[in-house]
């Protein structure tokens, strides 16, 4: 089995100077957990015009890296797609949205389009399925559920972040894991049309509180019972207590009812 | 509210009897005009005015915005009852705006109700009309801001099904825009109808007017801003949602294409487990204060009910639960369904933590402690009788 992973160069959240993107190196510590366990060949991948801080990636798990020289203003889709249709890989792996380019998360589904892969959001585990040929994938859902699916091989693979921690730095690997520098693709990007600025925060919406409400109302607001005015019930025995309570949890359905 | 200021420089003049060559005053008789013209406050009825009714503890509200909506103003009889909101047909639209609430179980979201928000903006500005494509039929999609539902022929996990079906419905009915929410499902499905169809997609749109979308790129460094395009995702609070008037929500009929499986073989949903979801994620809270001292029973009754363990800083500081448990300013800022509050006295550092839970449970000694104030059930009891007489009836219904 082949794995590949996408590397894209990233920028440091707080300090905006260039590094590898976190849920990448998540996404290299996933493949190198699945090729310790199950056997594999991994590579990563990357399409730029400098690997820069990508190159600690191989201090994290990852044995070797392809670095696809391409302009600055090159669109790395084309590069990438050529090289994954080269090396045959049955899993490739991706983040969810890169930082620091577009960040839009659109790159790894154009490429399952380009590929004519399915592909498969947010994963957050990864086991061989049980016939050859099939992957189980651990889908990361909001609140701390999952989705197991079962899905046939060759697969293009989201990673979420709600994987395992990715391995910390070691130095050695660094030094063991090999770079090649391939010649990519030129393909210069289309415009988009879109008119860029420093990014201003905006102020999110408060819920209920009116807009132009006083600071007071505001903290109201935020404190104070959605409902308004709820029951109370001042020193009843404790078995009524409980049912009262019990009655409003199933009521509202975070206990099963009986 | 006030009456008219005392001046009593002026009173006592004009008490003075003429005349005389000592200066003489017969206080018996009252003058008549001794006013000053300045109204005099009068704080007794400012503090009526500003009492807020309904509520169990004295409060007052000095902006008295409450206060003066709370005191029935003399009204005309014949008002129309303001409750029905007004019903707005769009027979003819100019242009289709579409919108895929996630809407989970048929319950829309506060995430989707944004979008229906979002979707009503860019079409009223053109006389557009609202279309909401939902898998299972949602509830009050009428009242959420939709005039056209159209329901797509899905069944089970198939992302890849739906954004086919999509794609279709966009070429075949000239779609103006197609929004989504950018949340997990919402976002997965937004960049495969992008990939699929090749129109651009503006991802994680954190404004939205008719004429102009940003979204931030570059690591949050820069903000990119355009006329919406006809793919948008749209950011959890980024736009208010729809309210004021109610629309149809006629159903439309579309011949959607035949899918074939995809490359999913098998989905199975597995429910979180609370002992191990983060406070941050978790759906169902139960929290101890320095009013729990039977932290035996409270972990079990926590394992019997259910809920993700929290605690108020008093108890974290005292080594009895673990940092991570914190409810709170200082804490974790919870967005849970439920939280039930076991001895917890209602700190505004707290409080704030628990602000986004739409439901709270309440027990409490103290019947002025501002968590029995914000609770929706509050019960004034002790708690170490509670939580084992909880447990007991848990039991019982189990057994039973
Ligand atoms: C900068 C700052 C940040 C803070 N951040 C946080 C934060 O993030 N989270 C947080 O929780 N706190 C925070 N605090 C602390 C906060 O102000 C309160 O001190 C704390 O929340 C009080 O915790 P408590 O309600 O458990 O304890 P107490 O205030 O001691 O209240 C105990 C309550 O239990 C009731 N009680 C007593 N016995 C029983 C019984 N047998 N049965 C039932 N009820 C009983 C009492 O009536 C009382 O209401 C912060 C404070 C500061 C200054
Ligand atoms: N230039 C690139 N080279 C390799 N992988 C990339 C590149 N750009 C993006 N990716 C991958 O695509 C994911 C989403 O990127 P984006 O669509 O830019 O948000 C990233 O997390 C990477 O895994």
């Amino acid at each position: 089995m082949r794995i590949a992973v996408l590397l894209s160069a990233g920028r440091h959240a707080v300090s905006g100077r260039p590094a590898p993107v976190p849920v990448e190196l998540q996404a290299v510590g996933l493949a190198a957990d699945f090729v310790e366990r199950h056997g594999a060949d991994l590579t990563g991948l990357h399409a730029g015009p400098d690997v820069g801080p990508l190159r600690d990636a191989l201090g994290h798990g990852l044995p070797n890296l392809v670095h696809l020289v391409t302009g600055a203003d090159d669109d790395p889709l084309p590069s990438l797609a050529a090289a994954l249709r080269e090396g045959a890989f049955d899993l490739i792996l991706a983040g969810r949205v890169a930082q620091g380019g577009e960040d839009s998360g659109l790159l790894p589904y154009a490429l399952a389009r380009a590929l004519g892969l399915p592909i498969v959001s947010d994963a957050a585990a990864l086991a061989p399925g049980e016939t050859p040929g099939t992957l189980n994938v651990e889908q990361a859902l909001p609140r701390g559920a999952r989705r197991r699916l079962l899905v046939r091989l060759p697969v293009l693979v989201t990673v979420h972040p709600a994987a395992p921690a990715a391995r910390p730095f070691a130095f050695a690997g660094a030094r063991r894991g090999i770079l090649e520098t391939r010649p990519g693709l030129a393909a210069p990007r289309a415009s988009t049309g879109l008119e860029e600025r420093p990014y201003r925060p905006r102020p999110k919406l408060i819920a209920k509180a009116a807009a132009g409400a006083s600071a007071a109302e505001r903290l109201k607001a935020a404190t104070e019972a959605a409902s308004g005015g709820g029951r109370l019930l001042v020193d009843p025995p404790p078995e009524e207590a409980a049912r009262e309570i019990l009655a409003y949890l199933a009521g509202i359905g975070v206990v099963a009812k009986r | 509210m006030s009456r008219p200021r005392k001046d009593p420089r002026a009173e006592r003049a004009a008490q003075r009897v003429a005349g005389a060559t000592r200066p003489r005053f017969d206080l018996a008789r009252t003058p008549e005009t001794a006013t000053s013209g300045r109204p005099r406050r009068d704080p007794r009825a400012e503090e009526r005015l500003a009492l807020v009714p309904g509520t169990l503890r004295r409060r007052l509200d000095r902006t008295r915005r409450a206060g003066e909506a709370a005191i029935p103003a003399p009204q005309p009889l014949a008002t129309p009852a303001p409750d029905a909101p007004a019903l707005r047909r769009i027979p003819e639209p100019a242009f289709l705006v579409a919108l895929v609430p996630d809407a989970p179980g048929g319950r829309l979201t506060p995430h989707d109700r944004q979008l229906f928000g979002a979707a009503r903006l860019l079409a009223d500005a053109g006389g557009g009309a609202v279309v909401a494509l939902v898998d299972p039929a949602a509830d009050d999609l009428a009242a959420a801001g939709a005039d056209r539902v159209l329901t797509l022929p899905v069944s089970g996990y198939d992302p890849e099904g739906k954004a086919l079906a999509l794609d279709a419905a966009l070429a075949a009915l000239g779609l103006r825009h197609l929004l989504f929410p950018e949340s997990a499902e919402g976002g997965d499905l937004a960049r495969r109808v992008a990939a699929l169809s090749g129109e651009a997609l503006f991802a994680g749109a954190e404004s939205l007017t008719a004429k102009a979308v940003t979204r931030a790129a570059h690591g949050r460094r820069t903000e990119q801003r355009g006329a919406p395009p006809t793919l948008i995702s749209l950011a959890p609070d980024a736009v208010a949602p729809h309210a004021g008037t109610l629309h149809e929500a006629l159903p439309v009929a579309f011949a959607f294409p035949a899918t074939t499986g995809g490359a999913i073989l098998a989905a199975e949903f597995v429910a979180a487990d609370p002992a191990r979801v983060s406070l941050a994620e978790a759906d169902f809270v139960t929290s101890a204060g320095n009013g729990v001292s039977d932290f035996e029973t409270f972990r079990a009754l926590i394992a019997a009910l259910g809920a993700t363990p929290g605690a108020s800083r008093m108890v974290c500081d005292a080594g009895l639960m673990p940092r991570a448990a914190q409810v709170g300013a200082s804490g974790t800022v919870l967005d849970a369904r439920c939280y039930f509050a076991l001895g917890i006295a209602g700190a505004p550092q707290h409080l704030q933590g628990v602000a986004k839970c739409e439901h709270v449970v309440a027990v409490n000694t103290d019947l002025h402690a501002a968590m029995i104030e914000r609770a929706g059930l509050a019960i004034v009891a002790d708690a170490q009788e509670v939580m084992p007489a909880l447990l007991r009836l848990i039991a019982e219904e189990a057994s039973a």
